[in-house]
């Protein structure tokens, strides 16, 4: 008797979804099989070159190259990022002097340096290593500042009133206060990392996915760029997801 | 709210504490002028050099070319962005059956790094200023799209209540009531959009080598004019800075009552 309800309501629930996946789906087909094989491939192609790249294991190595880049970069920015933060929020003149030039570089393309980078450092590893940081540290830089800013000063004056020793203080007060803000800027990083890691595989030496995506582009295999950018979208979907995660876990305490 | 916490606290930008930054500033560029000058060869920008071709540069008919093309371009994909962002995003945020169809397309488009399309775009459209184009609205669309949706979400029922008992029409609700009450959320996506949009315009120079400050900046840096390329930088910057200091002002001048300083990226 109540199961009948249930079932109407999820199903009104879940059409709408489902009827526009399969109404994208099928117009990624069909406008594919009406456009030359070299401008768009279709679903049903993009999927096959996707099984293919993936038997042969070329895929999974230049993910796992993308990989490599990119949780270099992003592990290099938050652990110069979130110190650095940390000691500007600690110290008021340091904060004062560097903020402005610190919110510059934030909203500084970074893009921008790519040849510079690319002129100086030449190819190799280290300098895209350098441009996901670059794309990502100021995130979480910037944020913690931000943070640190907010703190209110009535705690510190009340940690203060009571001899709290400079680590109690840093560990009570600074950190917690400050790690919400830091989180908000790595789900940035993250983003912009991936952003980072993509700008480099394509301006710099191409490896990784970026590699993938560029050789198929040359030989005009389109299936095979969709292929690629299905993948870097669905691991942008999910670590945007690990990034809101994050961020939500480390900010329960505010709500 | 957390957002109060942040405004409340935030001392604006070019108050006091000026004489540190103006030490740390001359402190930042002599560090940089004598760090390149010690180890890096002459065609590396250092601040002397920067300086120097300022002046040149800017008084050049190529970079002004460029300027003018590239900020044409993001201003007329920035429009279209916002344009077609706002209308998907309200439909999004007021009406269910809408959410359900086009969010997780949305999300998925949000979550995609926007450069990734460039080898697509530039097969569809050439190699030319429409792919610009196509990357710029690209680029941005999607932050209008979620902000105006989380706006348009956020609208107080009463607002909403008060409208229909005075038998408001749908339409004219959406763009009198709705759309007014989420201008923080709206001015927010904007603000994240333009900056999106600058990064589009040059990474689609890039790519496909079309005239503009982006490719004004490869060219240079590729013919070992690095203080000359640099100055593009600098106005890259100043047109990101530039913009979100505009926002923020213009809404702290105009809209005081609005307080808005989560951002969704």
């Amino acid at each position: 008797m109540t199961l009948q309800p249930t079932v109407r309501q999820a199903l009104a629930r879940y059409a709408p979804f489902l009827i526009s996946l399969a109404l994208g789906l099928g117009a990624w087909e069909i406008v594919g099989r009406q456009a030359g094989a070299a401008f768009m491939a279709p679903l049903s192609e993009t999927l096959v070159r996707l099984w293919e790249l993936a038997q042969s294991g070329e895929l999974g190595r230049q993910t796992l190259s993308s990989a490599a880049l990119f949780g270099t970069g992003l592990a290099l920015a938050f652990v110069v990022g979130m110190p650095l933060g940390l000691l500007l929020a600690r110290v008021r003149l340091l904060r004062e002097a560097l903020d402005l030039y610190i919110m510059i570089l934030y909203a500084t393309p970074m893009v921008a340096l790519i040849p510079f980078i690319l002129s100086l450092m030449g190819f190799g590893f280290a300098p895209k290593v350098l441009v996901v940081f670059l794309f990502a540290v100021f995130s979480i830089l910037y944020n913690t500042v931000e943070g640190a800013r907010s703190i209110k000063p009535e705690l510190l004056e009340v940690a203060h009133s009571y001899r709290s020793s400079e680590w109690a203080l840093w560990r009570d007060v600074i950190v917690p206060y400050t790690l919400p803000f830091t989180m908000t800027g790595l789900r940035q990083a993250i983003g912009r990392a991936l952003v980072g890691m993509v700008a480099a595989e394509f301006f710099l030496s191409s490896t990784g996915l970026g590699q993938l995506i560029m050789t198929a582009n040359q030989n005009f295999d389109t299936a095979a760029v969709f292929a690629a950018i299905l993948i870097i979208v669905a691991a942008g979907l999910a670590l945007t997801r690990i990034g809101l995660a994050l961020e939500q876990h480390f900010t329960r305490w505010r709500h | 709210m957390t957002a109060v916490t942040v405004t409340s606290a935030r001392p604006s930008l070019f108050s006091g504490a000026a004489l540190p930054r103006l030490i740390a500033g001359v402190a930042i560029l002599a560090v940089w002028e004598l760090v390149v000058s010690a180890f890096a060869p002459d065609f590396v920008a250092r601040p002397s050099g920067i300086a120097r071709a300022i002046p040149p540069v800017i008084a050049s008919a190529p970079f002004l070319r460029a300027i003018g093309l590239t900020l044409w371009s993001v201003a007329e994909g920035l429009a279209i962005a916002v344009v077609l962002g706002t209308l998907i995003g309200l439909v999004m945020g007021r009406s269910e059956l809408g959410d359900r169809v086009l969010r997780h397309y949305i999300n998925a488009f949000n979550a995609m790094p926007m450069i990734v399309v460039l080898p697509v775009f530039s097969l569809w459209f050439g190699y030319t200023g429409a792919a610009r184009l196509a990357t710029v609205v690209f680029a941005a669309i999607f932050s209008v799209i979620v902000s105006v949706s989380d706006g348009a979400r956020a609208v107080p029922r009463d607002f909403l209540e008060v409208g229909r008992s005075f038998r408001s029409g749908r339409v004219r609700m959406l763009f009198e009531i709705v759309l007014p009450a989420a201008t923080p959320y709206f001015l927010a996506g904007v603000r994240l959009a333009a900056g999106r949009a600058l990064i589009g315009a040059v990474v689609a120079e890039f790519f496909t080598a079309i005239d503009g400050l982006g490719y004004f900046i490869l060219f240079n840096s590729r013919t070992f004019h690095h203080n000359e390329a640099f100055v593009a930088v600098i106005f890259l910057a100043g047109f990101g800075v530039g913009f979100d200091v505009l926002v923020n002002v213009s809404t702290r001048r105009f809209l005081p009552w609005y307080r808005r300083d989560e951002q969704t990226e």
